[in-house]
């Protein structure tokens, strides 16, 4: 897209697919991680002892053996932290929400398996774990519930005494007129859809190491977080002192996908600890630990009824979401995240016009569950399309025709969506039919037995139209209330003396590839090399203020505030530029690493000239009338409430009629991010977010029983996928720019995993549909599966 | 604690020499005692491939050995792949298709595909995705780590090497 | 995750290794490849105050024909099982089941005797050694006894091995002329962790006519389970289409599997026949009789 005045015209970077900057590093060993982090010496090892119950009160708590064992410094209590750290809460006071305050170590209740009661601090980490052994607790187990719909029954154990109920959000809304639509559709289907309860697993769990510094009586917060500055704002608040005395810093971060955009308890005790002790406090969280606390995701319960006309137009839609939301509500998100997305998602590509929905947050004596790639729309988009099959079923008509009918039509556009989403451009009919010419849908429809059995498998093909609602500004959170949430970002680009570029952003990275995208858009503004471009941030001591890495923002707020600040930095040099070649900066082109005049190639300067210019590094003075020294920009960029892009997957299944296993034999992708930076990694962006979908639809579970115990806390326990589960995607884009911001981008990290949930859902219920198997939960284990086929035949 | 005993290990061609207790994984002797960061801790139970080394010649998972039990061995990590700045073939196909994101279980895919690649020069898709199926990545969906060994095979055959 | 302290030794020779076991009794564990071993001690959930390391008896790692016997030492690892044509030539079932075992890098350093006195249930050796009939040599202060397979896995993880004895030696039974073998196993997902399995190693006469039957599941079960019934309808038969059938529906009569949080029982069961169909598919097709 173009921008008014615009005059890069040089640029060759965006849109091309480049390897990565950061690989370097990373293939040969030299990444740092949050466990590589030099430890300064005297560096104490924190661990916390965890509750074994998943609801009890604290009697009592032996100590003294702990603080007796060799290299243990410290063991401290709940009780005792209290005195530091207050309790904290992640939502706020307004109608429909309750508070639930979470101190950081239990104080009198445990609310979860997994919750914390004391700490210790010692020399090493197997000392600490040595010493955990040796603490006693007197727990007074007390009744505990960890389902979704026991916790809203009226005598179900409360999580928070001083709740009236277990509900912490609730909302809803009906568009006018809704009942006399609903009413007057030719038929109304219900469906119930329950979605699983998933962990993020990124492959490197959480961990932190807090350094006091003594002098400044400050302390550096290393954590590997996609939200350095959110956390900064958290922990200044929480332990009431001045921002300028906590540091957030992120290192490498290995995986982030939702989970690790949030405050932990780990990271206020690290904190508060290495302040207490004045020494340099290190907690790196160990795989059961990790699913045990951190935050889970999904483990939704949807009631969906959907008035349809005889033709397969849908009329109107309506929904009831029911949210495990676990034991508190998460700062800075709150426990309202999953139970607004999903019916915000819901209509997705379709252009229904009547919509009502209800939604809960529900608690539950389980760990407490939140933000995971796609937020509720894999979920919910699971259960429009499943409704979209049911439909064409019903009345005998083509899964394809029912979805042309209702999807947003290419002429449409903008459109306003039922929900007030604004879909400035895209591509849904497009994406649909490239998708379904690349998969040959007519063909495998032809090819396939009446009863689907091929080779003892049952052959389906499942249909997604999605959108993935992403890069949110300002104007969607303070649409939900959410005060700890900006919205923008922040670039600061600056020429170094020796004329390279150097950029620091609010971001923080977890694998996206910001080193090389966000160089790609600077070298297109400044008419260089990505070589000669480093990208940093993730540190609140050294990159700008802004919100971080979640939501599919990467491209749309941080590309935009790198394009902002880059450009003001290019109009900059410009002047410079011109002052040397004494010419007018509207004249000046900046390409390959120099200025020249346009037109006049012979008439250039350097780029390292320009700067040393600029930093007054010449024998001469060389500052343009009425420029200052020095070669820096900073800007903002605040976008649209949401920018939102679309995709249709198609997935191709085998459902092995003696073992209920299902394999995915075939995987399309058309997708539609508006303009790609980086095609290659863009695919990466997807094929993983399928593979994560995939493992959701057909296995990952976490398993908690009656009482709350949990009883997949390893990876033997809960199964992520490996390469002989995911085939290779078949792909293409086709680019609808965003016309709304500034890049021209939409996000690109959720899509994936939100087309996958519902493309594989599909597949399997078309697969067993001569059965009459009836597909509304997931996971589709092979003995959930086998159970449809033999209770089909039955 | 137990008695500490002396481990001497020879990593990535350099001699270390260090008094740890017995039950020190090897993991934590090569990441905390020798200063090699490279190698990863993911699951610490076996299951994730994070922690692959080369022991003596043969790939291992370093979370379920014990430092003592490396006493007098040969041990490569990532870090001892390549010479200086540059990249073997198999580092250099990961770059090309981008076959990491976070690149924290990456160290690990390469320790068991430059073992794989020595065994089976000219490895068919099978072949490499259920060799594949011994590490765990959360990023990738495994595609272009597929494409990677593919590639790397070709260029190790084209060249009549390894790596 | 850390491991709590223990005492560590490193005996060099099988006796040495008894000797250490004698000593320290049932405070003691053997240390194999560690496979199975070092993640309980990580997790804390195996806290054995002493740990005696066998890697280093090089007289325990052995593969040898003998009296029609394929024997292995206990400390073979069983990437050298899965890779020798010793093994390929004299068991060809424990060949084709042993790529199955986690992956290459775990059999790099899993071993023979470690699988086996594990006894996890769902574990692919242990139903191998069921199946064909193996013999167990155990160790230990009174000296050497054999347990024949049958008798060895009691339960989940638990063993005919008293616990100042270790597993000595492996006797394998080599397969007779004529025989064909095969394995297969099914998980909630493709390549992570195996559920259910069968090990099968039938006889065939020149007719094609299965003269003798063996068959073991795997994960069907609190230990690894000879599917009797299966080899009963099948003694005799032509391995085709019906009496495949009939055979592998058998073994649903032999398993006594629990439910857990991977599968439920009656699923467990269910993969059992569907496996035992698939191994006696593989080998009809193999021997032509299909």
């Amino acid at each position: 897209m173009s921008v008014p005045g615009d005059t890069r015209g040089t640029g060759t970077w965006v849109g091309r697919t480049v390897p990565r900057k950061e690989d370097l590093r990373l293939l040969r060993g030299m990444g740092t991680y949050i466990d590589d982090v030099p430890e300064p010496r005297g560096t104490l090892h924190l661990a916390v002892l965890r509750s074994p119950y998943a609801h009890a009160r604290i009697r009592t708590i032996e100590t003294a053996e702990a603080e007796a064992l060799d290299g243990v410094v410290a063991v401290v209590t709940g009780t005792e932290v209290a005195e530091l750290i207050p309790p904290f809460a992640g939502d706020y006071e307004k109608p429909g929400f309750k508070m639930s305050h979470r101190p950081a170590l239990a104080t009198d209740t445990v609310r979860f398996v997994g919750d914390g009661v004391a700490l210790v601090l010692a020399e090493n980490a197997y000392i600490a774990e040595d010493a955990l052994g040796l603490v006693f607790v007197d727990y007074e187990q007390l009744p505990a519930v960890s389902d979704v719909e026991e916790a809203l029954k009226a005598d179900a154990p409360r999580v928070h005494e001083e709740l009236a109920d277990n509900v912490l959000i609730e909302g809803g809304n009906r568009t006018e007129g809704f009942d006399e639509v609903f009413e007057a559709a030719d038929h109304i289907l219900r469906e119930r859809f329950r979605i699983n309860r998933v962990a993020g697993v990124a492959m490197e769990p959480r961990g932190c190491l807090a350094v006091y510094e003594k002098s400044d009586d400050a302390v550096t917060l290393w954590t590997g977080t996609q939200v350095p500055h959110m956390l900064r704002i958290g922990i200044a608040r929480y332990l009431g002192w001045p921002e300028s005395r906590v540091r957030v810093a992120a290192p490498d971060v290995g995986g982030g996908f939702g989970p690790k955009m949030y405050l932990y308890p780990e990271e206020l005790l690290a904190v508060a600890m290495a302040r207490e002790y004045r020494c340099p406090v290190k907690w790196i969280e160990d795989r059961l630990e990790d699913f045990l606390t951190t935050f889970q995701a999904r483990d939704h319960v949807y009631d969906v009824a959907v008035a349809y006309d005889d033709d397969g137009t849908v009329r109107a839609v309506e929904v009831d979401v029911a949210v495990n939301s676990g034991a508190y509500s998460n700062y800075p998100m709150g426990a309202s995240l999953e139970p607004f997305q999903g019916p915000l998602n819901m209509p997705g590509p379709y252009r229904f016009r009547q919509f009502a929905f209800t939604c809960r947050g529900v608690a539950t004596h389980t760990c407490p569950t939140g933000a995971f790639r796609g937020v509720s729309a894999p979920c919910v988009t699971m259960a429009m399309e499943g409704m979209m099959d049911r439909i064409a079923r019903h009345l005998g008509l083509d899964r394809v025709e029912v979805r042309r009918r209702n999807l947003v039509r290419p002429d449409e556009f903008p459109y306003v969506n039922v929900v007030n989403q604004f879909y400035v451009t895209g591509s849904y009919v497009e994406c649909m039919d490239r998708a379904l010419e690349m998969v040959d849908y007519g063909g495998y429809l032809a090819a396939r037995p009446p009863e689907r059995l091929v080779d003892g498998k049952y052959r389906g093909i499942g249909i997604a139209v999605v959108t993935e609602l992403g890069g949110h500004g300002a104007a969607r959170y303070k649409a939900r209330g959410l005060p700890d949430l900006p919205g923008f970002d922040t670039a600061h680009v600056e020429l170094e003396p020796n004329g390279r570029v150097r950029a620091t952003t609010s971001f923080s990275s977890q694998g996206q590839g910001h080193e090389t995208t966000f160089a790609q858009i600077i070298a297109d503004e400044l008419g260089v090399s990505i070589d000669d471009v480093a990208i940093r941030g993730g540190d609140t001591g050294n990159s700008p203020f802004g919100t971080g890495t979640f939501a599919s923002r990467g491209a749309v707020v941080g590309g935009g505030a790198v394009m902002r600040a880059s450009g003001d930095l290019r109009e900059r040099i410009k002047k410079f530029a011109a002052h040397l070649l004494e010419a007018s900066p509207d004249d000046i082109v900046l390409e390959g690493g120099y200025a020249h005049v346009q037109g006049v190639r012979e008439m250039h300067v350097s780029l390292y000239d320009v700067a040393r210019a600029a930093y007054g590094l010449t024998e001469s003075m060389q500052l343009p009338e009425g420029e200052e020294f020095g070669l820096q920009a900073i800007a903002t960029y605040d976008p649209p409430a949401s920018s939102i892009s679309n995709a249709c997957h198609i997935a191709c299944v085998g459902v092995d009629a003696a073992t209920g296993l299902v394999e995915v034999e075939r995987y399309v992708v058309v997708h539609d991010c508006g303009r790609v930076v980086n095609p290659l990694l863009v695919k990466g962006q997807i094929q993983g977010g399928v593979a994560q979908g995939l493992g959701q639809a057909l296995f990952e579970e976490i398993l908690y029983d009656a009482e709350g115990q949990m009883l997949s806390a390893t990876l033997m326990d809960y199964m992520i996928p490996t390469a002989l589960d995911v085939p290779t995607l078949e792909m293409e884009h086709i680019e609808s720019p965003a016309t709304d911001n500034i890049g021209g981008f939409k996000g690109a990290g959720e899509g994936g995993v939100i087309g996958a949930l519902p493309a594989i859902a599909c597949a399997v219920g078309d697969a067993l549909a001569p059965l009459g198997a009836n597909v509304n939960r997931l996971p589709l284990r092979p003995d959930t599966v086998l159970g449809l086929i033999e209770g089909a035949e039955a | 604690m137990t008695a500490r005993r002396e481990v001497r290990v020879t990593v990535n061609g350099r001699a270390y020499a260090r008094n740890v207790e017995p039950r020190m994984l090897l993991v934590d002797f090569l990441r905390h005692e020798c200063g090699l960061t490279g190698t990863h801790v993911g699951c610490a139970h076996g299951v994730c491939g994070a922690c692959t080394i080369v022991l003596d010649g043969v790939s291992v998972r370093s979370c379920l050995t014990f430092a003592v039990q490396a006493e007098g061995k040969e041990i490569t990590t990532v870090e001892g792949l390549a010479d200086g700045e540059s990249l073997t073939a198999l580092q250099q196909a990961f770059h090309e298709n981008h076959a990491l994101q976070c690149g924290y279980c990456t160290p690990g895919f390469l320790m068991s595909l430059t073992e794989f690649l020595r065994e089976t020069p000219n490895p068919d898709e099978g072949q490499i995705r259920e060799r594949l199926s011994g590490n765990l990545c959360r990023c990738t969906g495994y595609a272009n780590i597929v494409s990677a060994v593919q590639m790397a095979a070709q260029r190790l055959r084209e060249k009549g090497g390894v790596s | 995750m850390k491991p709590a302290p223990f005492e560590y030794f490193a005996p060099e020779t099988a006796e040495e290794a008894l000797a250490l076991m004698a000593e320290h009794g049932v405070e003691a564990r053997p240390l194999a490849g560690g496979q199975s071993l070092v993640p309980l001690i990580n997790m804390r959930m195996a806290q054995p105050s002493v740990l005696i390391d066998l890697n280093r008896c090089p007289e325990l790692a052995y593969l040898r024909g003998e009296d029609g016997m394929l024997v292995s030492g206990p400390m073979t690892r069983q990437r050298e099982l899965e890779l020798s044509e010793t093994v390929r030539a004299a068991c060809p079932l424990i060949a084709k089941a042993m790529p199955y075992m986690g992956h290459a890098t775990i059999r790099n350093r899993g071993t023979a005797g470690g699988s086996l006195s594990h006894a996890d249930p769902s574990a692919e050796l242990p139903g191998v050694a069921l199946a064909l009939g193996a013999e167990m040599i155990a160790g230990g202060p009174n000296g050497r006894r054999t347990v024949p397979a049958t008798e060895f896995f009691f339960a989940e993880l638990t063993t005919a091995l008293e616990p100042d004895e270790m597993l000595c030696e492996i006797r394998f039974p080599e397969a007779p002329a004529g025989s064909r073998a095969a394995f297969a196993e099914v998980g909630s997902h493709f390549g992570g962790l195996a559920l259910v399995g069968v090990a099968a190693q039938i006889d065939l006469d020149s007719a094609g006519r299965c003269t003798k039957a063996a068959l073991a599941a795997t994960g069907a079960g609190e230990r690894p389970t000879r599917l009797s019934s299966t080899e009963a309808v099948l003694t005799g038969e032509v391995l085709e289409k019906q009496s495949i059938a009939e055979a592998a529906e058998a073994a649903a009569g032999d398993v006594e599997p629990l439910e857990d949080l991977h599968a439920t029982a009656h699923w467990r069961r269910r993969a059992a026949v569907a496996m035992a169909a698939r191994v006696l598919h593989e080998i009809a097709d193999e021997a032509g009789t299909r």
